[in-house]
């Protein structure tokens, strides 16, 4: 039994101070949120509309929580922080620099565009390098007619397939029966080796819409995805899945008609419906397009255009672009299809497929994000908050410190101890939830978290009170100090168990029906009532154990805060 | 000491020693009925506090929108006239505290609108643009957020109660709901007799109470119950005695609870009070003071005697009530005086000890007349 005591002290002990280690030596911080730091955060809920009563699906939030994710990396915040709370979105923004221009970015709807494709340039390649490397060549960049119509030529991923032909063979230049017009070559580097379509030629094919003007304009940098407009080029990137970029286009406008006095333009709403299957070899996307001018008619009208290479679609390819991000850039390989058959191939994997299609969804009923509650705290004001949050934390725990050694001495003292092994956990737990992002993605530490710890406080020393009331109740009798110690820290642990349960029950209650702040209250006094259980079991309970065994416990029990005269049972 | 009877030894000089050692003897339930008018008093006011005043709901709940800017020594009206033109000629002002606060009743959906009211407040108070915080709720968010608060309080009252009842039993539950029930509006009683503003913070705190009063009545039950199964005092002795005992084995440990748990709170309060302008710890505090206060006060003086008043209607100990539970009478006072019943003295106290009331003896009469004590 002493033996046993002794090994769980030893152990607590060593495994506490070694993650606590581990944690201060790889530099896991707490992630604060922005009430502490500083920043901006919005909390965004999708609108309920007469076409999506029942709100966006489980993929489609996801789907925006990614899109949110791409265009808050473009803030270049240090810790961004996008977390889905059932169907809310919440963007925290620690530090950001310009406020207002983050909650705009946050607060526009996702768009997916379809653009004929100008020219593809090599990553981190501009067009003026384009040019001195003789990927694209000035003159054809001048040579253009001008007219206002739009388009451009290159070799991408994958193809649009007319019908009866579902599935293509994986080739990255445009189908034969394309004759007429600068056909792009397919010896071309490869650029990215995990889409085997996409091949780029360095023949560049200058456009109407893709003249030499415009390009100038926006071949300086990727373009800004709040200065993305229908009616105008763009050079928009590619990325991977891990978000790096893999390639850039150089995008022609949006097709546009004018159709009964408005201009329409080729986007999501173009789309009926799209999805992904198998023929148990290769994966597929269907497209089914909206019918009228508006919808299959638009998209005819550019894939006889790309499907012809023509000036305003050279490279034969038509992006596919969700908020500023060519999510893929097929090959057009007929002149004309049919809405509902329509189908997007190119050894795909069958979560590229997927993806593909939940774009193509996505974008045909975009969700509407409203933005239910901004914040915005002052750098000043987070840390004003941050510093009196520890403030009052340190003179709180001063005070309850005072207080325990003056009422329970010794014992007192192992209860401060088993705070600070409880502490200690806490940190550690919190720190590694904060970077990894474990737990439904992640634990931020607010003003509402620091004062659930603060409480916390007390009551975790409340299992000491509890135990050590029943220890001297014990001794006083008629036991010796050794027995009341065995004895009384089952009865005691009993009572703080379930009490403990019936907070943390209140905890995970609280922790899955609401939202935001008294969620990571919740959490926060949730975690602290388990580290409670866990210290006073394994560090409390052998530390008074060991204390009770020496002399000066038995010769002078003052000092423990137990009673002087301990009357023995057998007297 | 072991034979003295159950009397309050208010007098004693040794008092304080004897709570040290955990011998008190206060007989609870001439508190009880005392903390009964206490408690009345309180929940009428509150109560009524509640009905009539209502609560003043931050933006949180009623949509709008906040503009704070720490600030020393300007008026509402410098506030006022340096904002005019710009729509918020309806915007309550708050300053003090070190804090200047604009509330606008409606959301500001126009982010270029409210980064002008930034500036200009700015400007009034000579801060920086950047020293501004900005909170914009709409409307139908406070909605939201209330809904779910009562929805989560709702779960957790019914889980509560299925835990405690399975735990220990359903009086008990109904003890521990109604300490919690009380805690509750003596606290948000508080926030609407004095006006305080509630916020997502004060709500968070309401949380925290219940999550505390209902800790500390565990305790305190969980106590009631060792005793209850004792077989010196089971079926022996009348069950406010059994509570009062069990009360006063606690009271020591409640005390030193609440002194730990409300040490740090109030040091959240004068912190957030007196220093920083850290308004939101303000917030939590008060609430937090007064739910923690309120949640001990609760554990002996609303959840006893409830669960006594429950225990009483049981035959078992409606029976020891007319026998005034004189067989256990020498158990419990040495157990109140905190000394041991030590071996030899078991079997030794009097020949009625073993002897429990036959349960037949009940008359349902008395019953009454003593719940009306």
């Amino acid at each position: 039994m002493r033996r046993n005591g002794l090994l769980s002290l030893i152990g607590i002990l060593a495994v506490v101070s070694a993650a606590f280690i581990a944690s201060l030596a790889t530099g896991q911080r707490p992630l604060l949120g922005i009430d502490l730091t500083g920043g901006v955060e919005v909390v965004l809920e999708p609108v309920l509309t007469d076409e999506r009563p029942d709100g966006p699906t489980e993929p489609e939030l996801d789907q925006t929580v990614e899109i949110l994710r791409n265009r808050v990396d473009a803030l270049d915040v240090a810790q961004p922080d996008i977390t889905r709370q059932g169907s809310l979105v919440v963007v925290q923004l620690p530090d950001v620099d310009d406020q207002q221009r983050a909650i705009e970015i946050v607060g526009t709807t996702a768009e997916l565009q379809f653009r004929p494709v100008c020219s593809v340039l090599p990553v981190a390649l501009d067009v003026d390098d384009a040019i001195d490397q003789g990927l694209i060549d000035p003159d054809a960049l001048e040579s253009d007619d001008g007219t206002d119509e739009e388009g451009l030529g290159f070799a991408g991923e994958g193809e649009y397939a007319a019908p009866a032909i579902p599935l293509q063979e994986d080739e990255p230049t445009p189908e034969p029966g394309a004759d007429e017009t600068p056909e792009p070559d397919a010896e071309a580097p490869v650029v990215d080796d995990e889409t085997p379509g996409a091949v780029f030629s360095d023949a560049f094919v200058p456009p109407s819409a893709c003249d030499a003007d415009s390009l100038e304009l926006v071949a300086e940098e990727t373009t800004a995805s709040e200065d993305i407009r229908r009616d105008e080029p763009v050079l928009l990137d590619q990325r991977d899945e891990n978000g790096l970029v893999v390639q850039r286009y150089y995008l022609g406008p949006v097709p546009s008609a004018e159709i009964e006095g408005e201009d329409v333009f080729l986007v999501g709403t173009a789309v009926e419906s799209a999805d992904a299957f198998t023929n148990g070899l290769e994966w597929t996307v269907s497209l089914v397009m909206e019918p009228g001018d508006g919808g299959i008619g638009l998209f005819n009208d550019i894939a006889a255009e790309c499907f012809a290479s023509s000036a305003v679609c050279p490279s034969g390819q038509l992006a596919i672009v969700l908020d500023g991000t060519v999510e893929s850039a097929p090959n057009i390989n007929a002149p004309a299809f049919d809405r509902s058959n329509i189908s997007i191939s190119g050894a795909f994997s069958q979560s590229r497929a997927e993806d593909t299609a939940l774009v193509l969804q996505y974008g045909s009923l975009p969700i509407e994000l409203e933005q239910q509650r901004i914040r915005t705290v002052s750098a000043s004001l987070g840390s004003d908050s941050l510093r009196a949050g520890i403030i009052s934390g340190i003179i709180g725990l001063l005070l309850v410190a005072v207080y325990m050694t003056a009422y329970y001495r010794i014992l007192g003292v192992a209860a401060l101890l088993s705070l600070f092994v409880s502490g200690a956990m806490l940190w550690v737990l919190v720190s590694f939830f904060s970077e990894t992002g474990f737990f439904f993605g992640g634990v931020t530490l607010t003003i509402a978290g620091v004062v659930g710890l603060i409480v916390s406080l007390g009551v975790s020393l409340d299992s000491n009170v509890i135990y050590f009331e029943h220890l001297k109740e014990d001794i006083a009798n008629g036991r010796t100090l050794r027995s009341a110690v065995d004895r009384s820290f089952p009865v005691a642990y009993r009572t703080i168990f379930w009490a403990d349960m019936a907070a943390l029950i209140g905890a995970v209650v609280l922790y899955l029906l609401t939202i935001s702040s008294v969620r990571e209250f919740a959490f926060m006094l949730g975690l602290a009532s388990v580290l409670d259980l866990v210290a006073t079991y394994f560090f409390l309970r052998p530390l008074v154990k060991l204390i009770s065994r020496t002399d000066i416990a038995v010769e002078r029990p003052g000092l423990l805060g137990l009673p002087a005269s301990v009357r023995r049972a057998r007297a | 000491m072991i034979t003295d009877t159950a009397e309050v030894p208010a007098e004693s000089p040794s008092r304080a020693r004897r709570m040290y050692r955990n011998q008190l003897e206060i007989d609870f339930s001439v508190w009880w009925r005392r903390g009964a008018a206490v408690s009345l008093v309180m929940v009428t006011i509150f109560g009524a506090a509640l009905i009539f005043r209502g609560l003043n709901l931050g933006i949180e709940f009623e949509g709008g929108a906040v503009w704070e800017v720490p600030a020393d020594d300007v008026s509402a009206g410098d506030v006022r006239d340096g904002l005019a033109g710009l729509g918020l000629a309806d915007a309550s002002i708050q300053t003090g505290g070190g804090i200047v606060q604009v509330r606008a009743e409606v959301e500001v959906t126009d982010t270029e609108a409210a980064a002008a009211v930034a500036v200009a407040l700015a400007d009034v108070v000579g801060a920086d643009p950047e020293d501004v915080s900005f909170s914009d709720v709409s409307a139908s968010w406070g909605e939201e957020v209330t809904e779910k608060a009562v929805r989560a309080l709702i779960v957790f009252l019914i889980v509560i109660a299925a835990y405690i009842s399975m735990r220990l039993e359903w009086r008990m539950a109904v003890g521990g709901l109604v300490a919690l029930a009380h805690d509750i509006l003596v606290t948000v009683g508080v926030y609407a007799l004095f006006q305080f503003e509630v916020t997502s913070a004060t709500v968070i705190a309401f949380m925290t109470i219940l999550g505390y009063s209902l800790y500390d009545t565990m305790v305190v039950f969980d106590r009631v119950r060792e005793n209850e199964s004792r077989p010196s005092l089971a079926g022996r002795v009348a069950y406010q005695d059994i509570m009062s005992l069990s009360l006063n084995q606690v009271f020591m440990r409640s005390l030193n609870t609440t002194v730990t748990s409300v040490l740090p709170v109030l040091m959240v309060l004068l912190v957030g009070s007196f220093g920083f302008g850290a308004v939101t710890l303000r917030e939590f505090g008060i609430a937090l003071l007064v739910g923690l206060l309120a949640g001990t006060y609760s554990s002996m003086f609303v959840a006893g005697p409830i669960v006594v008043m429950l225990k009483n209607r049981e035959p078992e100990y409606a029976a020891l009530i007319e026998s005034a539970g004189t067989s256990g009478q020498a158990e419990l006072a040495t157990l109140a005086a905190g000394g041991a019943t030590p071996r030899r003295q078991r079997g030794g106290t009097g020949p009625s000890a073993p002897k429990r009331p036959p349960s037949t003896v009940i008359p349902p009469r008395p019953r009454k007349q003593k719940r009306r004590n």
